[in-house]
């Protein structure tokens, strides 16, 4: 597996990232029936896919798409903050050091099993590079059944408010604390990540 | 920590002495920091008994009289770990488990179809209740068990479970603490999965191949091998052999037990086999 990790400004145009926003269209439009905007009738991007959000992206060998995720900085408009703040009891958290994982994305080629490896790898580099870069809080907007797995890989992860009733779905808004110790409770929980190889600078850029 | 996650217990359950004091602590506090004192207390605990006590505690402030975190096994036949922490009454556990309702359970069942909590008046409109089960309902609320409602737990590969808040015949259940039992059950269910080491169940052998899939995604539709064979443009014997492959990776017996297992494990879902 390798893993990409480059901002919207760096790399839209790269081959990895338009994969990705076909996965995206696959999952979140095919398959969970999100109303977001799909362009060319192949991919999902959103207004929030701009030159500030981060990307981690796991692709195989050949550069197919893996998983994804994107991190938006919350001092500007997010998602917790422009569509959902009413998931939070208090103020939406943001500052510097306050990151929203939003299209956490497995790609659904794969099986059960290589699906749950890839999801354990992503969320491993999503806390390596929250260690990285100095983010020791990431917030969230999930559907009740993420939100339960989300809380089973074993972090910090606390409610942010009550879970309520939108469109039908049960959304909660939660926050993870990172710390030199998430790695441990990842790994204690039983997440275990592939190897991703570094060459990573060299791919992002190729294109 | 255990010192601290004590008294928090104490205040959360208004037990700080006189034990017949209502939780007022508990009330004036917003739903949100009751469900946090709660999430708090999990985290600390280490054992099944530390979960029972603060289930108990949490489970009168919130206005209800029993609680039920369960995995959806029949314990007396499961191999597995089964986690199973309640208060319900001891007849009634007797009987639910005399009947193997582990499984069939009305609100087990339920709790299979939506990732959401859901009052038990719901289910009629979530799944078909057969007589067995109104009577299983009816059991209950002679043994002293009457409304609730139900927070389900799926992890993929794991073995599904639920977290239930139930409240006496005749009593209501707390509207206004439902959202908090969704997030209660759920940190709850998380802390006893974590206490208990719980982890997947799942055959150890190479994934199937895309063909394989194929070939037991037909037998789902309801295609015999012959069947199959015609539509795949393969021979008879080639399907069989696909079959036979796919039970030995995943270590399955038959056909039947075959087609549950892929699904299960997600090489295709029910839409697939519905409708394609």
């Amino acid at each position: 597996m390798f893993l990409t990790t480059a901002t919207g400004a760096e790399a839209l145009e790269d081959a990895v990232f338009r994969a990705m926003f076909e996965a995206r269209k696959r999952v979140f439009v095919d398959l969970l029936k999100w109303d977001v905007p799909v362009r060319a009738g192949r991919y999902e991007v959103d207004q929030f896919d701009t030159p500030d959000a981060t990307y981690l992206i796991l692709t195989d060998g050949i550069g197919s798409h893996l998983g994804s995720a994107r991190l938006l900085p919350t001092q500007r408009p997010h998602i917790l903050d422009t569509l959902f703040p009413e998931l939070c009891e208090g103020p939406v958290p943001s500052g510097p050091g306050v990151q929203e994982i939003t299209r956490f994305c497995l790609d659904p080629r794969q099986n059960s099993r290589q699906r749950r490896s890839t999801r354990d790898t992503l969320v491993h580099a999503l806390a390596a590079h929250a260690l990285d870069v100095g983010i020791n809080r990431f917030t969230g907007v999930a559907e009740f059944g993420w939100f339960q797995q989300i809380l089973a890989f074993g972090w910090d992860c606390r409610p942010l408010g009550l879970p309520r009733q939108v469109e039908g779905s049960l959304l909660g808004a939660l926050t993870i604390a990172i710390t030199p110790e998430t790695p441990t409770l990842l790994a204690r929980a039983g997440l275990v990540p592939s190897a991703t190889p570094s060459g990573v600078a060299d791919r992002r850029h190729a294109a | 920590m255990r010192a601290g996650a004590q008294c928090k217990l104490r205040r959360l359950a208004g037990i700080g002495g006189l034990g017949s004091a209502p939780a007022v602590e508990a009330v004036e506090m917003s739903s949100l920091a009751a469900a946090n004192e709660f999430v708090e207390l999990t985290q600390c605990a280490t054992t099944n008994d530390q979960l029972r006590d603060a289930l108990e505690a949490i489970c009168q402030s919130m206005g209800f009289d029993y609680f039920a975190l369960t995995h959806h096994v029949d314990p007396r036949a499961s191999q597995a770990q089964a986690i199973r922490l309640h208060n319900y009454p001891e007849p009634w556990v007797a009987w639910f488990d005399e009947h193997r309702l582990g499984v069939s359970d009305p609100m087990h069942r339920a709790s299979r179809v939506t990732d959401a909590g859901f009052r038990w008046a719901r289910v009629p409109s979530m799944i078909k209740l057969t007589t067995a089960d109104r009577e299983v309902l009816a059991m209950a609320r002679r043994e002293g068990v009457g409304d609730g409602f139900t927070v389900p737990w799926h992890i993929p590969g794991e073995a599904s479970g639920s977290c239930s808040f139930a409240v006496r015949p005749g009593s209501e259940v707390p509207e206004d603490y439902v959202l908090v039992a969704q997030l209660v059950g759920t940190y709850a269910f998380a802390a006893a999965r974590r206490v208990n080491h719980i982890r997947l169940v799942e055959a150890d052998g190479p994934p199937l191949t895309g063909r394989q899939r194929d070939c037991v995604l037909w037998a789902a539709r309801g295609k015999t091998n012959w069947e199959t064979a015609k539509i795949l443009g393969l021979s008879e014997e080639t399907v069989t052999q696909h079959h036979k492959q796919a039970r030995e990776r995943l270590d399955i017996p038959n056909r039947v037990m075959l087609v549950l297992r892929a699904l299960y494990e997600g090489y295709f879902c029910f839409d697939d086999v519905f409708h394609a």
